[in-house]
């Protein structure tokens, strides 16, 4: 997959030699200038961005939000809304500028000769039409096949993306298939014309970690045997380090550095290249390590650059890089770097985040006394309905099923698990937002849904939670000040000035001017926001505090600063954590101990180290493999991929048996698994014997001799 | 992770310029208001004064909009009936809010039995046609003007009740309520501090819309005889009356439908207005 | 799609029980005596109080009540007290006649409010788009009383184009009958174009912005195939929603309308019976209006239910 990277026409001017026998490129770019135009001015997104994609070839476009990556890909499908246009430059398809074409013309070719598939599966498909007949579309627009031919074409296309049972499918509609399926549908849709270029717009961002991986293996595949070229746009580096040959890097609409994948993640050349590498949570770093991050915010432009873009956060920026715009820089192999420092940075990492040197923090809380939280065999079922008419009655569905754990004082609690895997539900229920319909949650020995039925809020202001969605967890009509005021208000401090002042030092505790107390929430950006929520959570001063995705919704620069965060505010103030998330890599990054959730129930409990090793349950392995890796870090393990199927909560068997590739046979469907007990509280919920478990080979072979990980 | 489209520059706060509706809508009702408060100082006659030999005259320099059958001044009643229609629709919908909003409220807040009762019985409510619940209701008692305002108001409670109550369940799934929750705010703080202020927006857009149709249905009423009653000079009743003379003396009819066309079309101006104006988007939120 | 049904279905009656209930009790304060109306002015107390007595007046009000929910149920309505006849055939004949009313009058808002809505939408910001909203506004600004007015005059009083009231049964001509039902329906329509055509307008641009639309354009699909096939299919649910509950609305009888074009159906009916006190007709008409009402309601929601896959296939009932 990975082929070597060949010398390629630059794009830039500074071209010296054009070897000849070098293919033509399929897709050139040329000076592409867009902007968005409101009534109140307007936005550059993509300042003379150029690239070029040759036949064969999966180039990456990877940038943050707002870096402009996916309104270049729609400008090349003359699919720009809401008020964009292209100013300048040209989109060369086959030597053709698409931009000279007319409009009918444009058309043509979209959906034959370059398709696309984009990031949302669940929004992509038409909810009113049968899947069959939306694939079907462009064959009898394009190809002008009769409906019954397009009819028996779409099911060898369904075959090709690996659907099963293809004839289910085409009479599906959209909502009856899982996300998985409606992608595999999308891309079947997108190959039906046998195009020459894909336009893939994160095409895997929607879905969770294991049908990603199945899904980027089959578009690899897919690529390879039919020799399609693709523009993949992605924020995630690990996905692009598996699919792409090249990678163009984008930052505030610039192009701020091109090459060969391996080379650019490896070795990024350019400040912001070695930051998004450097940022990025990595399963096989200590976990105490404090990530490195990128401070400030995404770079906005109105105009051409008049410095370079990245110089107001970049941490070797000079004079020069303030005052003067960077051009594009190209070696003779064609990769480019937009920092004329970048030969003389060559060696130099992003700096680590040295500032507050990591305490050695409060290790390992003494065991003996009594956990913070205790769950004891939590069930929640939702949708129950004793209706007097005998067709409404309904069992509901299981969220989760007899999970039982325990937090300890100080202890980061992670909770991995992926979409229905019941991982929000136990957070909700651990802060009695939801009542349990069985078992119990302690809170410090008490009951707490109890208490809070009884009228009793102040044990509850003990416990906090902070959310993914950093806007919608803050009430938009109120200031960043009232917002925090408010939980001290009730906590019956009575001086204005007082709280004013309690508010001012908790925005400097989460890193933000203490002016941002007279700001309202949609004045701020997405990782602002998110610092506003820890606050606000800190406010009540909480003894625990549940992170449910916390960290999801923001850039990998913004995460990293937001999980430094975390860590150091655990460290300082003893808090102890339920951290929620679907990333384990997030996880392994914080977590002193992990839970891996499926369908509602545990499946495997330990030390983060000890369920990064073997063995694994079936599901913890199949997660850890589909962790996207760069090439520094090692070889990748061979992926386990799973079956698209809907976990099973609430059932006989395993909630994973329907997707488990070891699966033991009729066992695992009809009988609980059983508990394996290893040392240091490691519990694996698993029909096959612990022994047979541990004979796997390791994912992460660098993490099992490491045993003080 | 999506950069579509880039959000706008200028966060900071800043006032919203008006938008074109609004400011349209308040210079068409600025003079109905005027007239509504003023409408008997200002008219030229009486509103109630017969005169017998200027019966139907056409519009002129002395009757500037004619005359009707008994020879009251059709300007002057049609002005003096301005306070009657729009009090009408005005009373009838703060009715309505008076009654939908707080059931609304109780019944996204509370839910369960309370609520599922609550919307029921909206439910049965809503079940009748509008103008039919209206005459239902005055059917019982001789009509007049302040039972058709509790007529129209009975009308829209459901209405009211149902969208308080989705934007209710809305906001109570919002992130920001749950946040409440956990730093243990009551249901009054919850109900009246995080969610009322998010709902007056959509609500006052809802409210201008209902004034139009009670206004609307109000007329329809005083036009089978239900809502005001003569002399009154309430558009409505002023239609009715000149339809017999239609033929002969169109100007009757033509002058109360223009005035309550301007104000149909001014208030649906301003809700126009007022829903971009609070529309989060337009102040840089997204 | 079938456990939801049978749950509406049962829902529809339980309210329209409630309903009965509802209408037979204010009915009965109502100023008015039955007895006395079938006597006349000038009857002795004695010959009201036997024709009470015989009419089951004198039963307390629950066994009154079951009297006629029971006779209901039979089918049977009662007799009109003034027009001195069954109301059945009297309420079938004119329930008819406003369905005529209310199909012809639906299809026209339908065809053009939908055109106008899709039109609108898809010039977003343009002229046209100005256009119909200004069309739009014309049409609610005045009440429909007006519009009548208005139109009477211009078509029947100044260019005698077309009759300005009455019916005419189709078994007269059809000539007749249609002419009868343009000024009614051009009224209606002026009435009801506004909301749908806007409503159209709005969905239709909030579905031009989804995913699935833009997906279907890197497709390569035509506009037209994307405004009509992708967009407009489900753009069209409020609408639908909204044209089955206006479809009640006309068949519960536009009062007004019916009035002045002297048109002879449910509405006229009703008002005929509250002004002449006639409480028996009273009860049938709104009983019965409210029930087509009700079933609208109820069709609009199972409409929107088949044409949304989503609940259509076996997803929970709402």
């Amino acid at each position: 997959m990975m082929t070597a990277p060949q010398a390629r026409p630059a794009v830039a001017p500074v071209t010296v030699t054009a070897p000849a026998p070098e293919p033509a490129p399929l897709l050139d770019v040329r000076g592409l200038t867009i902007s968005y135009g409101n009534a109140r001015g307007t936005l550059r997104a993509a300042s003379d961005v150029g690239f070029a994609i040759r036949p064969g070839e999966v180039m990456g476009l990877v940038g943050e939000s707002g870096s402009g990556k996916s309104t270049i890909a729609m400008a090349i499908l003359d699919l720009l809304g809401g008020g964009g246009r292209v100013d300048s430059g040209e989109i060369l398809f086959d030597g053709v500028d698409l931009r000279r074409l007319p409009a009918a013309e444009r058309r043509a070719l979209r959906g034959d000769r370059i398709a696309a598939v984009f990031q949302d599966p669940f929004t992509s498909l038409n909810p009113a039409l049968t899947v069959g007949r939306q694939i079907a579309e462009p064959l009898i627009q394009h190809k002008s096949l009769s409906p019954r031919q397009a009819a028996a074409r779409v099911l060898d296309l369904l075959a090709e993306v690996g659907i099963r049972d293809p004839r289910r499918v085409t009479a599906a509609y959209p909502h009856e298939l899982s996300g998985g399926m409606q992608q595999r549908a999308l891309i079947a849709t997108a190959l039906g014309c046998e195009p020459k270029l894909l336009i893939l717009d994160e095409p895997t961002t929607a879905l969770d970690v294991t049908v990603e991986a199945r899904i980027i293996d089959l578009l690899a595949k897919l690529c390879d045997s039919h020799g399609l070229s693709a523009l993949f746009v992605s924020h995630n580096l690990g996905i692009v380090n598996r699919i792409c040959q090249t990678v163009t890097v984008l930052y505030g609409g610039l192009v701020v550095e091109t090459g060969p994948t391996g080379r650019v993640l490896s070795r990024p050349a350019h400040p912001y290249s070695k930051g998004l590498v450097a940022a990025l949570p990595r399963i096989t770093a200590g976990r105490r390590h404090r990530l490195p991050s990128i401070p400030g915010t995404v770079a906005k432009l109105s105009g051409p650059p008049a410095a370079c873009v990245f110089a107001p956060r970049c941490p070797f920026a000079e004079e020069t890089c303030r005052s003067q715009p960077q051009a594009m820089l190209t070696d003779a192999a064609g990769d480019g770097v937009r920092c004329w420092k970048a030969d003389a940075l060559a060696g130099t990492p992003w700096p680590d985040e040295e500032s507050a040197a990591r305490k050695p923090a409060p290790q390992a809380p003494a065991q003996p006394t009594a956990p913070l939280v205790e769950v004891d065999h939590l069930r929640k079922v939702y949708g129950a309905n004793r209706s007097i008419l005998p067709w409404l009655r309904r069992a509901g569905t299981v969220a989760v099923e007899d999970v039982s754990f325990t937090v300890g004082r100080g202890e980061v609690v992670g909770v991995v698990g992926e979409s229905g895997s019941g991982k929000s539900t136990i957070g909700r229920a651990l802060l009695a937002l939801t009542e349990p319909s069985a078992g119990t949650v302690l809170f410090d020995g008490t009951d707490l849904t109890r208490q809070v039925k009884q009228g009793d809020q102040d044990l509850r202001r003990r416990a906090q939670l902070v959310f993914q969605n950093s806007a919608a967890s803050l009430n938009p009509r109120k200031t960043v000040g009232d917002a925090m005021d408010r939980p001290l208000v009730l906590a019956g401090r009575a001086d204005a000035e007082e709280r004013r002042k309690t508010v001012a030092g908790l925005l400097t505790r989460v890193g933000l001017p203490s002016a941002y107390a007279d700001r309202y929430p949609h004045e701020l950006s997405g990782g602002e926001r998110q610092r506003v929520n820890i606050a606000r959570a800190l406010a009540t001063d909480p003894d625990f505090v549940v992170c449910d995705e916390a960290v999801s919704a923001l850039d990998v620069s913004v995460q990293a600063n937001i999980l430094n965060l975390l860590a150091e505010l655990r460290d300082e103030m003893g808090l102890s954590y339920l951290f929620i998330t679907h990333d384990i890599a997030v996880v392994s990054h914080i977590a002193d101990r992990v839970l891996v959730v499926y369908g509602g129930t545990i499946c495997e409990e330990g030390p983060t180290g000890r369920v990064l090793r073997p063995p694994y349950h079936p599901y913890t392995e199949a997660l850890l493999s589909a962790v996207p890796r760069l090439a520094e870090d090692g070889q990748e393990a061979p992926r386990i991929l799973l079956e698209d199927a809907a976990p099973t909560p609430g059932g006989q068997g395993c909630a994973f048996a329907a997707r488990c590739p070891r699966k033991l046979g009729a066992i695992c469907d009809e009988q609980a698994p059983p508990v394996h007990r290893a040392d240091d509280g490691h519990r694996i919920a698993c029909h096959i014997p612990l022994a047979t478990l541990a004979e796997r080979a390791a994912v992460f072979p660098e993490l099992v001799g490491d045993a003080a990980h | 992770m999506t950069d579509a489209t880039p959000a706008p520059l200028a966060p900071r706060r800043h006032l919203p310029s008006l938008p074109v509706s609004l400011i349209v809508g308040i210079v068409l009702l600025a003079p109905l208001a005027v007239a509504a408060v003023a409408g008997s100082w200002l008219a030229p006659y009486p509103y109630d004064e017969m005169n017998i030999m200027s019966r139907l005259q056409p519009p002129g320099p002395e009757f500037w909009f004619g005359t009707d059958e008994f020879g009251r001044d059709v300007f002057s009643r049609t002005l003096v009936g301005t306070g009657s229609s729009l009090v009408m629709g005005v009373a009838a919908t703060a009715l309505s809010l008076l009654a939908g909003v707080p059931l609304g409220l109780i019944a996204g807040y509370k839910g369960g039995r309370i609520g599922e009762a609550i919307m029921r019985a909206m439910d049965v409510l809503m079940s009748f046609p509008p103008i039919l619940l209206g005459i239902l209701v005055l059917a019982v008692t001789q009509p007049a003007q302040w039972k058709a305002i509790v007529a129209i108001g009975i009308v829209y409670v459901p209405q009211v009740v149902r969208l308080t109550r989705a934007i209710t369940l809305e906001l109570m799934q919002e992130e920001f309520i749950t946040a409440a929750r956990l730093r243990g705010e009551n249901a009054a703080y919850i109900l009246f501090h995080e969610i009322l202020p998010n709902i007056w927006p959509p609500l006052a857009v809802e409210a201008s819309l209902r004034v139009v149709f009670a206004i609307l249905l109000g007329a329809s009423l005083s036009f089978i005889g239900m809502g005001a009653q003569p002399p009154s000079s309430d558009w409505g009743l002023m239609i009715s009356e000149a339809r017999p003379f239609v033929e002969q003396a169109p100007w009757i009819a033509l002058c109360p439908g223009f005035a309550l066309a301007t104000a149909v079309i001014g208030i649906n101006l301003l809700g126009d207005g007022l829903r971009a104006l609070l529309d989060p988007r337009n102040t840089g939120a997204h | 799609m079938l456990a939801y049904t049978l749950t509406r279905l049962v829902y529809l009656a339980l309210v329209l029980a409630v309903m009965s209930v509802l209408i037979f009790l204010v009915t009965q304060a109502m100023p008015g005596d039955v007895a006395s109306m079938i006597a006349g002015q000038f009857a002795s107390k004695e010959v009201v109080d036997a024709i009470a007595v015989k009419l089951g007046l004198d039963q307390p009000l629950v066994v009154q009540y079951g009297q006629w929910a029971a006779g209901i149920l039979r089918g049977d309505l009662g007799r009109s007290l003034v027009l001195e006849q069954p109301i059945a055939p009297i309420l079938m004949e004119a329930l008819a006649r406003s369905l005529v009313l209310a199909v012809v009058a639906l299809a026209v808002v339908a065809v053009v409010g939908i055109g106008l809505g899709v039109l609108a939408a898809v010039q977003r910001g343009k002229l046209t788009d100005q256009l119909v909203s200004g069309i739009s506004y014309l049409g609610i600004a005045v009440p429909d009383f007006f519009w009548a007015i208005v139109l009477v005059l211009i078509f029947g009083s100044y260019m005698k184009l077309l009759p300005t009231g009455g019916y005419a049964p189709i078994a007269d001509g059809f000539l007749p009958w249609a002419s009868h039902l343009v000024l009614p329906v051009i009224t209606l329509v002026l009435m009801l174009l506004a909301r749908i055509a806007r409503l159209t307008r709005s969905s239709m641009i909030d579905v031009l912005q989804t995913n699935y639309v833009k997906f279907a354009r890197a497709k390569g699909m035509p506009e037209s195939v994307v405004i009509l096939r992708h967009a407009l299919k489900n753009a069209l649910l409020p609408t639908i929603t909204v044209l089955a509950i206006d479809f009640g609305l006309i068949l519960g009888g536009v009062v007004v309308i019916e009035t002045i074009f002297s048109y002879p159906g449910m509405g006229r009916l009703l008002l005929f019976a509250i002004q002449r006190h006639d409480l028996p007709l009273i009860q049938a008409t709104i009983l019965v209006v409210s029930a087509a009402y009700c079933l609208a309601n109820l069709t609009a929601d199972l409409l929107y239910a088949y044409v949304n896959p989503k609940i259509r296939h076996g997803m929970k009932a709402a």
